[in-house]
């Protein structure tokens, strides 16, 4: 029989994510209510190529957020993430910048939380890089007069020589930044002193004594408080993981699909990753063991370019070529909603400030009860032995999600975990069997 | 079986004509699968399907005398029903595109093919075959060459596809296409947008030669005009417009050459004819001819002018499996759309 009705998605929880496209344009989709069901709520700037946007970063404080856009023209726009006021336009080769954007784009943009200087609340720090290896860190201010900003002078200093860099990230504590990309093995710069300070070894020739050239298309920090575990994602559809205090070549490295890794994003428990592929995969991979929990499956049939975490609610975003926003719950894997945006994207960002509701007493909710479930799972969890408990692990992987979710979200919990990964393949169960005990 | 059946029947209804009706009615509902008998099952068959066949004769007749009548006192006739088709109960697809979209229409503007449609630059085609290349393979180039114009044929040799890529760019094509040939048959297609992408792999299938059809007739030099009909969502809309820009988009009319390719479920149908339009005065319409390919004419029985179609081949069918963005990459290719077997839940969900 044919299927008359579609299949229904079961909504999202309130939650307002911004979508890049390769035609400049920001769409902002929200969903309110409980259940509600994302639409696109305003579309800012007007549709040109050249405006195609390459990265975006969003510092979603409280109070005066900010989001920079990096285009393709070579122009930085920092832009207020509520109504979407320009509200400084960097153009590169004003601001001592040594090379022409076109044959130059940028590859990274980051938009640091904290003010590296911290004479006024108005100033920010932004964390460019560029597709040649020139990376800048320049302090921008606004005044309040509207065209005016002040710009401090940027620290610049060049990556690699040779080789594209693809791929940047920066972790938590906001020190540490890394690069990696076509030729460019990833390597960690301290970005006070702006020196490198680990590079890594590209591994050894295989059995067949053919070696694979280095080319990293996505990486992150596995962990936001700790800047030594890395995971990064290669051309040849591998999934590595460094961890700088250990070694120079991967701790663990696995084979994922047969497409190029395009996008990874780390959960807020410290030892999941997200992954999408060129070809529209997206799963997700506990990277104590290498194992994947599972895959995210709903007709997902472009490469996807960006995901993005939601940093309390357990949902993701993914978005890519073929132009859908997706929806993800993190826990069971379900597609929660899907938006048509016609456009191919190239990124999102997840607006966590966004309370659903014009009433803020209902948007407690979900997260409340969130905590309630997390309650429950720890109560749980703490009462059989702990001999049993190794047995179940395995079972208690969907449980064990949003205790974490908890602990990252309380955040007076100690985190002294002594890295976990540093251990052999072999006693990583026990070793996640560790890491809940210091959760719970 | 049956018997014992039309005895309880006939106790409980008991008059004439209703028992009939009663009767005719339990043995519609009466499977004749479920006989065992092979001989009584067909028997049961054969009434049933005869009855069946006299009851539609009997609704079309009524049908045809309402409509008559409905003509002769002057009404509108009954409206003509519409046969339920599984393009037209289409599963509801967000992506089809809307004439009033102007994202759709800056999306246009600044995608890889405008150039070639906005007429700055005309496509220029290259085309090459697989490593191993026989018989219909070079006898579906050749006509590929006949129908495409300003495409040039190149041995393949064993050079690298992406060798061939870098080549080309450097010499000016806008494309490239490559025939993949499995048991000496053509069985794909590949085509590349120079100089960054996008590259579409087809299925073909169903290949007819010219000189396999039937009154086939040759065609010109001219620069065919191109039909595209159906492509109707995004991705259609962009595999639309990528295969417009093979072409050349200035067509010659005194040519009354047509290439067409005809989208239907995610088959992309080609057809190449020659069309000529002639006045004439028609005795009769000749009805019996009803063939969709080979229609002769509409059948208007005045002096009107009629389009006749001679078809000049190939004929193929293709069908998409991916369209990936950028130039030709298997390893690292990032995919725009593939065909994953989870997408078909249904029959009436289309991608183009």
């Amino acid at each position: 029989m044919p299927r008359t009705s579609t299949v229904e998605c079961p909504g999202c929880p309130p939650i307002r994510a911004l979508t890049f496209d390769v035609l400049g344009l920001v769409k902002v989709v929200e969903s309110r209510g409980k259940q509600g069901i994302p639409k696109v709520i305003e579309r800012w700037g007007e549709p040109d190529s050249s405006r195609c946007v390459l990265a975006a970063s969003i510092n979603d404080r409280k109070d005066d957020p900010l989001l920079a856009v990096a285009r393709k023209n070579g122009l930085i726009e920092v832009l207020n993430p509520l109504n979407g006021d320009a509200l400084v336009t960097i153009t590169k080769g004003g601001d001592g910048g040594l090379h022409v954007p076109e044959d130059d784009p940028i590859a990274g943009l980051h938009l640091l939380k904290k003010g590296r200087l911290e004479s006024s609340s108005r100033l920010f720090t932004l964390l460019t890089c560029t597709k040649k290896g020139n990376a800048s860190l320049k302090s921008i201010g606004i005044t309040n007069s509207l065209s005016g900003s002040l710009c401090t002078s940027p620290k610049t200093w060049s990556i690699s020589a040779v080789g594209e860099i693809f791929c940047s990230a920066v972790d938590g504590s906001e020190n540490h930044a890394l690069f990696g990309g076509k030729g460019v093995e990833i390597n960690v710069w301290d970005l006070d002193k702006s020196s490198k300070i680990w590079t890594a070894r590209s591994p050894p020739k295989n059995s067949l004594d053919i070696f694979t050239p280095t080319w990293f298309t996505a990486a992150t920090f596995l962990d936001k408080e700790d800047h030594r575990k890395i995971v990064a994602g290669t051309n040849n559809h591998q999934v590595r993981l460094y961890d700088i205090s250990a070694q120079r070549r991967p701790i663990i490295s696995f084979n994922f699909r047969e497409s190029p890794i395009k996008a990874v994003t780390e959960d807020l428990d410290g030892y999941t990753i997200y992954l999408g592929t060129g070809s529209g995969d997206l799963a997700s991979i506990d990277m104590r063991t290498g194992k994947l929990l599972g895959c995210f499956v709903g007709k997902c049939s472009g490469s996807i370019r960006s995901i993005a975490r939601h940093p309390e609610l357990p949902v993701i975003a993914s978005c890519g070529l073929d132009g859908y926003l997706r929806f993800w719950d993190v826990k069971t894997r379900q597609l929660l909603s899907a938006v048509f945006l016609k456009q191919q994207l190239t990124n999102v960002v997840i607006d966590s400030n966004f309370i659903g509701e014009e009433v803020s007493g209902i948007v407690v909710d979900p997260l409340s009860n969130v905590e309630q479930e997390t309650n429950q799972t720890q109560v749980n969890e703490d009462g059989p032995p702990p001999v049993k408990r190794k047995k179940a692990s395995k079972e208690s992987e969907e449980r064990k999600k949003p205790k974490h979710n908890k602990k990252s979200k309380v955040k007076d919990k100690d985190h002294s975990t002594s890295s976990p990964l540093l251990k052999p393949k072999r006693k990583s169960k026990k070793s996640a069997k560790d890491k809940d005990d210091d959760g719970s | 079986m049956g018997g014992k059946r039309k005895k309880g029947e006939s106790d409980v209804v008991g008059v004439g004509e209703g028992e009939e009706e009663q009767q005719q009615q339990k043995k519609r509902q009466m499977l004749p699968s479920l006989i065992k008998n092979k001989e009584k099952r067909s028997a049961v068959h054969a009434k049933l399907k005869h009855e069946k066949k006299l009851e539609k004769r009997k609704k079309l007749k009524a049908r045809d005398a309402a409509e008559k009548r409905a003509l002769e006192l002057g009404e509108e006739p009954p409206p003509k029903k519409i046969p339920r088709t599984i393009e037209n109960t289409r599963e509801f697809d967000e992506t089809v595109c809307k004439p009033d979209d102007e994202e759709l229409f800056a999306g246009n503007d600044a995608d890889e093919f405008s150039s070639i449609l906005k007429r700055e630059c005309t496509p220029k085609i290259l085309i090459t075959t697989c490593r191993f290349n026989s018989t219909r393979g070079p006898a579906f180039i050749s006509e590929l060459l006949s129908i495409i114009p300003n495409a040039h044929y190149y041995k393949r040799g064993t050079y690298d596809l992406k060798k061939i890529v870098e080549y080309a760019k450097s010499k000016d094509f806008t494309s490239i296409i490559v025939v993949h040939t499995n048991r000496r048959e053509p069985d794909a297609l590949l085509i590349i947008t120079l100089p960054d992408g996008p590259t579409a792999h087809f299925k073909l299938s169903n290949l007819v030669l010219r000189k396999d059809i039937k009154n086939h007739g040759n065609p010109t030099s001219h620069k065919p005009e191109l039909v595209l009909t159906n492509f109707t969502t995004r991705l259609g809309h962009r595999i639309g417009r990528f295969i417009q820009s093979l072409f050349p988009q200035d067509p010659n009319f005194r040519g009354r050459r047509v290439v067409t390719f005809h989208n239907q479920r995610d088959f992309i149908f080609f057809r190449h004819h020659r069309y000529i339009f002639e006045t004439k005065e028609i005795k009769q319409s000749n009805s019996d001819d009803k063939k969709f390919k080979d229609a002769k004419d509409e059948k208007i029985p005045q002096e009107k002018v009629i389009a006749r179609l001679q078809e000049c081949g190939p004929r193929f069918t293709l069908k998409l499996i991916s369209l990936q963005h950028g130039t030709f990459d298997t390893k690292g290719g990032e995919y725009e759309w593939v065909h994953k077997p989870e997408m078909d839940t249904s029959r009436r969900r289309f991608f183009l």
